[in-house]
């Protein structure tokens, strides 16, 4: 589903992303960790098209997505899920995820609202990720759990192939990192989830392989087990994050 | 409908009514026919308000250069109807509508890849060079002159050329440009351009073309504005520069901050404020003065503007 080849990156001098290699099947679930600075946030930026490749290709569904923009990617089927709430503050939940929704068939329909089939399924999605009673909020009244529960409602509306979820669990309370941990394992098997996080317990929990980064390259890749033996991932990071 | 909506109608269906007949049961006041005069420049200037409203405050692109599209359409108008040799109003405001859009399709296409304060200073950078193109192609517009003794129009025969037909058709003019608007912003499209005001990044991220969506809204506030810039020509019977000059762009941001950016009645309000300071405050008064005073205490103590201020007052 994800076919990433030679992919870099460079800021001045310094190769934030030095050639990474990346195979994503569909319906995998696969996870990206690293220690701060190992190029995580860059491939997802770079992969959104929000930054360009220096060098590289990168397919979705066997598409080359190396030349096109933000949106077009979207409309391929690629969602991200951002590590800070990019959310629409004074518009309620309900027309955040409306929005998310408009956005497949288009902004330039005519209704006066949105239509009640719309309404419907922006409500079920709500529902799915445990906000049905606070589809009235507004976006800015949430709390920060609810908020990242509503970031991932608007990635989920547009029905996506391939979900980007950057550090899903940042900044949360045990609560509610379990909250959204068991909604992203409930996810539909048929959607291909790239996940960079720090909480291994989640990592471990949630992802079928693993892709270890370090300086911009892949050191490793493998299932969970294989990674948590592998000694090279235990010195770069994994001996770190654990201690920590 | 739902009821609430359908009250709001028959209000503003009410108050439109009361509005159009001003003419008529105003008539024993002595000041009756300048006061309608009045109200039909509050209303030109309300439509061209609300226009750099959908910019402003639905779609948060700060331009400075709405006066090109105004002046634009003026010009377009007066030009259209003097070579064509012809007053009807379809020509003319047709003219109107067409080049102040294509002219906002040229400007928008540079304008819309910047951002923020870049955004404001292309948009001022490009609409001076309109002025300067309406300052110096002499053949076409006059310059400095301008275009004197612009003709009122004709629709089908019905003439508008006495004030109190001319002020029917800016009060048509004006309840259909604020139908369009309220239909607009409240649609689905309305609601992208409000995403995109909060958070382009996001909304590019949701799949939305958003420099496609900034440029649509530019150029309907473009033509907007050109219905406005038309209705002014007929107005006065004259276009000169200075309805594309910096001064008429910044009268008309003034009057959307005044009123409430990004709400439909706050330019009406907003402009209301500006041409009765300008137009009704006693000679000896500085008007530029007044207004200038008026606009600092609105951005010190009410961002939000009049319509934010009621609503303040209606919450507590």
């Amino acid at each position: 589903m994800i076919e990433i080849q030679g992919l870099r990156r460079d800021f001045g001098g310094i190769h934030a992303l030095a050639g990474v290699d990346l195979l994503v099947a569909p319906g995998e679930r696969r996870a990206v960790i690293g220690p701060n600075g190992a190029g995580k946030t860059t491939l997802f930026n770079v992969l959104t098209g929000e930054l360009r490749a220096t060098a590289g290709t990168m397919r979705l569904g066997g598409t080359d997505i190396g030349r096109r923009t933000t949106w077009q990617r979207a409309r391929l089927g690629l969602a991200r899920m951002y590590q800070r709430d990019e959310l629409f503050d004074p518009l309620t939940a309900r027309e955040n995820v409306l929005l998310s929704i408009a956005s497949v068939a288009g902004a330039y329909r005519p209704h006066r609202s949105p239509p009640p089939s719309d309404i419907a399924a922006a409500d079920d999605i709500l529902a799915q990720v445990g906000l049905a009673d606070r589809a009235s909020v507004p976006a800015r009244d949430l709390s920060h759990g609810e908020r990242r529960q509503l970031e991932l409602a608007l990635t989920l509306a547009r029905r996506p192939r391939v979900l980007l979820l950057d550090e899903p669990t940042a900044g949360m309370s045990p609560a509610e990192t379990e909250r959204i941990a068991t909604l992203i394992a409930a996810l539909d098997r048929s959607l291909t989830l790239l996940i960079v996080e720090h909480d291994m317990d989640v990592v471990f929990r949630l992802a079928d392989r693993i892709t270890v980064l370090h300086e911009g390259r892949a050191i490793a890749e493998g299932t969970p087990d294989e990674i948590r033996g592998d000694r090279q991932v235990h010195d770069v990071y994994l001996g770190k994050a654990v201690e920590a | 409908m739902s009821r609430s909506m359908g009250i709001r109608a028959a209000i503003v269906l009410a108050a439109w009514i009361v509005l159009v007949t001003f003419p008529q049961w105003s008539a024993f006041w002595e000041s009756s026919r300048f006061a309608a005069g009045v109200i039909r420049q509050i209303l030109i200037f309300a439509i061209f308000a609300s226009s750099l409203n959908l910019l402003v405050g639905y779609a948060g692109l700060p331009s400075l250069g709405h006066a090109a599209f105004f002046g634009g359409g003026a010009y377009a108008a007066a030009i259209a109807a003097q070579r064509l040799g012809t007053d009807e109003l379809v020509v003319s405001l047709g003219a109107a509508i067409a080049g102040a859009a294509v002219l906002a399709l040229v400007i928008g296409f540079l304008a819309v890849r910047a951002l923020g304060i870049f955004f404001l200073m292309l948009t001022l950078a490009l609409a001076q060079m309109v002025f300067a193109i309406a300052f110096q192609a002499t053949d076409l517009t006059g310059g400095s002159n301008g275009f004197s003794n612009v003709h009122r129009p004709v629709l089908f025969g019905l003439d508008f050329n006495a004030a109190g037909d001319l002020y029917v058709l800016v009060c048509v003019a004006a309840l259909l440009v604020g139908l369009l608007l309220w239909r607009v912003t409240t649609s689905t499209y309305g609601r992208a351009l409000v995403g995109v005001r909060e958070n382009e990044r996001r909304m590019r991220a949701l799949g939305y073309d958003t420099r496609t969506l900034k440029l649509s809204a530019f150029v309907l506030a473009g033509a907007i504005a050109g219905v406005a810039g038309a209705l002014s020509s007929y107005e006065f019977r004259f276009v000169s520069p200075n309805d594309v000059a910096l001064g008429t762009s910044v009268t008309g941001f003034v009057m959307v901050l005044i009123g409430g950016a990004g709400t439909l009645v706050g330019p009406v309000l907003g402009a209301a404020v500006v041409l009765l300071i300008e137009r009704v405050l006693p000679s000896q008064l500085p008007a530029q003065t007044v207004l200038g005073i008026v606009f600092i205490v609105f951005v010190v103590f009410a961002r939000q503007g009049i319509v934010g201020a009621l609503r303040r007052v209606a919450r507590t």
